[in-house]
């Protein structure tokens, strides 16, 4: 039954400009520091931040700029119409693979930090585990369903970091923000690098666009929805790097949440912040691991169109899990993260830049 | 049995000398009166409150018969009204008398029955539905016409104020357990010509009034066309009480959300309505239910409309916290104790560890004794007498939490974490939100059990999830907050000023969206 009109299949460019922040914003900010901070020195990260997160802003301009050209097409069929039918629908199952592997990821980038500092006894396999049935849960149920726990989530997990933010306004020390730009160019580059890969996920805008019922407004919110993070991102890691200093952050495995280690907070209402603070940053790591999953069960279903979407989502989910779980420990997940990291930039950067150049080219639009 | 229920069929297909529908019952009527009155009398099986009365018209030859239920029917309006208008109105009138029988039903119809509801029928089923659901038949010799006097007027309870929602500040008055007292206080609250009250007959046996009220221009079309069809599916043989009207057209029978809010309250189905929402008041139960609905709707209550904005918009943010409380604190102290004991301040964790010492039982098994402890109490303060009831309250909570505390069971700590969190569900002002609260308190401490904030974490994602999924009438349950009407927000955790409020909710996607002019009339 459909009475009302924004309680079908459809949704606004609101819900895209939230995706977008809530699948950048996941696992990504709490090495952030620590890996840009190794590639720079003194406090220069922040503009390899501002670098790389003004070239992922550019590339989800793109993204969104060629998805919004052929409104309600999926993936597939505007691909196909581009590259032909066969490469498409190979496209497209890759694209799946990469979503698949990066919703494996962060399940086990959780259940790892979980581990850390939730609690030591539970082994890594059951936590990820649970993780993983409650994606899951997400995603059999409808799509819309999924970007609309964005609308939910987002805000309360923006508050729970400027929190964290003020909170450390107490420790942070100016001095440990010098030198200031005495890195060499290579530096920041390699450090943008860096950057750029805590900035992916907005790949899944190339699946969720054809949902979108004013296409035309999705650009502007893509990148508005991009710049969230970036900002966030930054401010982060100059308050990660007043409240260490570079030597220290440089050591710390997850210097974020570390720094909510320090946090006291007023009238001591309650102690240890990071468990809280992580508790909250869960709901944005689900956020990115539901959308990824469900963006790749759509695609794999543009592609086999007769399975059933929720047979889909209990196929798919042991393999997700056992490749989550694959990597035997923290060093070989870094490794798998990189890697993912790498199919990002292919899927989320060289692809849509190519298929946008080929349907500038040869004057292909989709009949809006 | 099957047999006895044969023959007693049979026999009735023996006497009865008519044609019969499939159930065995007559439908034709005769111009004949006694053939008629034995007809009823059979179908019926001459219960004790079936009055019958032959006599004759006035001064005439003719004669007439009526039919009613005692205790049905307003005796003093069948015996003044119209017994003795139809012995001498139409003697008293000076216009020649009738001759025939088609003629004097005309005159009695016209001008003898002082009765404002006169219907005609000519079938047996008709005027049996009309008999039994209180009104009188008046048979006349020589024609198969009956005349059919709404005469309904049984022992009704009065208005009382609504024991489920009282209120500080607000109109006094509840729905009854008398439809048409309800329709008219809908009526009363909204003079609009455009207000509608859909009548439909719901249930095989009962053949209860059900009405469906909405104000045609504002209420959005499609969906009072989807409640409709959903009414229309209902087949039961019995609907005691709206719950079953409730649970038949719900949206999913899964959840354990209420998508339909039930309310005794006047002011509250006119406040729906008046946003585009419809009412559904069913005869026989003071239960009006309120739909679409969606999650913030239960958080309100006519309440924060009548205080000023200020207090409105603080008690709103006090529920929500309640709200919040009610499904999480015993997980949240189950977590913390279980998993988690650095994150309470060290002055607390020592103290509730000294409270702790001696208790046998882990945290989870504490909370779990003590809620369930909770839910007997409520369960049989609700049984008990109503003086019983507050003995009760402080047997159960006073002496049995303190025996239960000085006997090490449990320790002070989680009787005062169980008494806040019964407080807080009791500040939901939905009874069915709330139990709802209390059945989801359980998965929350299994889980915060378990896995400690994690699994909490995990459980507010699970609540979320099924919310943004959940629909009321197309409605998703989630709305205002996600898909997110901002303007909508005005009256969502804050209730703004009235003349903020300018809009009806846009989530309703009314037909007429202003509800006043901005600044008022000039």
């Amino acid at each position: 039954m459909k009475s009302f009109e924004y309680g079908d299949g459809e949704i606004g460019s609101r819900e895209i400009l939230y995706a977008v922040s809530s699948v950048v914003i996941g696992v990504g900010i709490f090495t952030l520091p620590r890996t840009v901070g190794s590639a720079t020195m003194g406090s220069d990260g922040w503009v390899s931040i501002l670098l790389g997160g003004l070239v992922a802003l550019l590339f989800a301009w793109i993204v969104a700029k060629l998805a919004s050209r052929f409104p309600r097409q999926t993936f597939l069929e505007y691909t196909a119409t581009l590259v032909s039918r066969p490469v498409a629908i190979v496209l497209t199952l890759l694209l799946a693979i990469h979503l698949m592997q990066f919703t494996a990821y962060e399940m086990r980038v959780v259940a790892n930090i979980s581990k850390i500092y939730l609690f030591d006894r539970t082994p890594v396999e059951v936590i990820g585990l649970l993780f993983l049935l409650v994606v899951v849960y997400a995603v059999a149920n409808s799509s819309v369903g999924l970007l609309r726990l964005n609308l939910l989530f987002l805000p309360i997990v923006l508050f729970a970091a400027i929190l964290l933010l003020l909170m450390n306004i107490g420790y942070f020390e100016p001095e440990n923000l010098k030198p200031v730009f005495s890195t060499k160019w290579t530096g920041y580059i390699q450090g943008a690098k860096e950057t750029v890969f805590a900035f992916l996920g907005f790949e899944i805008l190339l699946i969720y666009i054809a949902m979108a019922n004013q296409p035309e407004k999705v650009p502007k919110a893509a990148v508005i929805g991009m710049s969230i993070p970036i900002l966030l991102y930054s401010f982060v890691f100059i308050m990660v790097v007043g409240v260490f200093g570079r030597t220290a952050m440089i050591q710390l495995v997850d210097p974020t949440i570390e720094i909510a280690k320090e946090v006291e907070v007023p009238g001591q209402f309650f102690e240890r912040f990071e468990s809280l603070f992580f508790t909250i940053w869960i709901m944005t790591i689900f956020n990115t691991a539901s959308l990824s999953f469900g963006a790749s069960v759509i695609a794999i279903r543009s592609v086999f169109p007769k399975i059933k979407r929720i047979w889909l989502v209990f196929i798919l989910t042991p393999i997700i899990y056992l490749s989550g779980m694959a990597p035997p420990n923290l060093i070989r997940n870094f490794e798998v993260g990189t890697w993912i990291g790498y199919s990002g930039v292919v899927f989320a950067m060289l692809i849509p830049a190519i298929l946008l150049g080929i349907a500038k080219v040869r004057g292909i639009k989709g009949n809006a | 049995m099957f047999r006895m229920l044969g023959r007693q069929l049979t026999k009735k297909q023996n006497q009865l000398e008519t044609t019969e529908d499939t159930h065995g019952f007559p439908i034709e009527i005769f111009s004949d009166i006694e053939k008629n009155i034995n007809n009823i009398r059979k179908i019926l099986e001459s219960p004790s409150d079936l009055t019958t009365r032959i006599f004759t018209i006035g001064n005439t030859e003719h004669r007439c018969a009526i039919v009613c239920i005692d205790g049905l029917v307003d005796s003093r309006l069948v015996n003044d009204k119209i017994i003795k208008n139809i012995q001498l109105g139409i003697t008293s009138s000076k216009k020649s008398v009738p001759s025939s029988a088609e003629d004097i039903l005309t005159e009695l119809e016209n001008g003898v029955l002082s009765s404002g509801e006169i219907k005609k029928a000519n079938t047996l089923d008709d005027v049996m539905l009309a008999v039994l659901s209180g009104d009188t038949a008046l048979f006349i010799q020589g024609t198969d016409q009956v005349i059919l006097i709404g005469s309904k007027g049984w022992a009704t309870r009065s208005v009382d104020e609504p024991n489920t929602e009282a209120l500080v500040r607000g109109p006094r008055d509840g729905f009854t357990e008398n439809l048409r007292t309800n329709t008219t206080h809908i009526r009363r609250h909204i003079r609009d010509p455009n207000l509608r009250f859909e009548t439909f007959t719901v249930g095989r046996r009962s053949k209860k009034d059900l009405v469906l009220t909405y104000i045609d221009g504002i209420a959005n079309p499609d969906m009072v066309g989807e409640v409709k069809r959903r009414i229309k599916t209902i087949d039961l043989d019995d609907v005691p009480e709206s719950g079953f009207i409730e649970q038949w057209i719900e949206d999913s029978f899964l959840s354990p959300f209420p998508t339909l809010s039930p309310t005794e309250r006047p002011d509250k189905v006119s406040a729906a309505i008046t946003q585009g929402k419809v009412g559904i008041l069913l005869d026989g139960t003071p239960f009006a239910l309120i739909a679409p609905i969606t999650f913030g709707n239960l958080l309100q209550s006519p309440e924060d409309y009548y205080e000023r904005w200020w207090v409105g918009t603080f008690l709103r943010v006090l529920r929500y916290l309640g709200a919040f409380l009610a499904v999480f604190l015993p997980g949240l102290y189950i977590s913390l104790v279980s998993y988690h004991p650095g994150m309470i301040p060290s002055k607390l964790a020592f103290s509730i560890a000294a409270a702790r010492e001696g208790v046998p039982f882990p945290a989870v098994i504490e909370a779990l004794l003590m809620i369930t402890v909770l839910e007997l109490l409520r369960e049989a303060g609700i049984r008990l007498p109503k003086p019983i009831g507050q003995t009760i309250g402080i047997v159960g909570g006073l002496v049995i939490g303190e025996a239960a505390v000085s006997a090490g069971i449990v320790s002070p700590v989680m009787v005062i974490v169980v008494a806040l969190t019964a407080i807080c569900s009791f500040a939901v002002p939905s009874y069915s939100l709330a139990i709802t609260f209390r059945i989801l308190i359980y998965g929350m401490m299994f889980l915060a059990a378990g896995f400690g904030l994690f699994g909490l974490i995990l459980g507010y994602i699970m609540i979320n999830i099924h919310m943004v999924n959940l629909k009321s009438f197309g409605i998703p349950y989630s709305t205002p907050f996600a898909p997110s009407f901002y303007a909508d927000w005005k009256d969502l955790i804050i209730r703004a000023p009235i003349m903020m409020l300018g809009k009806r909710p846009i989530m309703m996607q009314v037909d007429d969206e202003e509800r006043m002019r901005k600044g008022g009339k000039s």
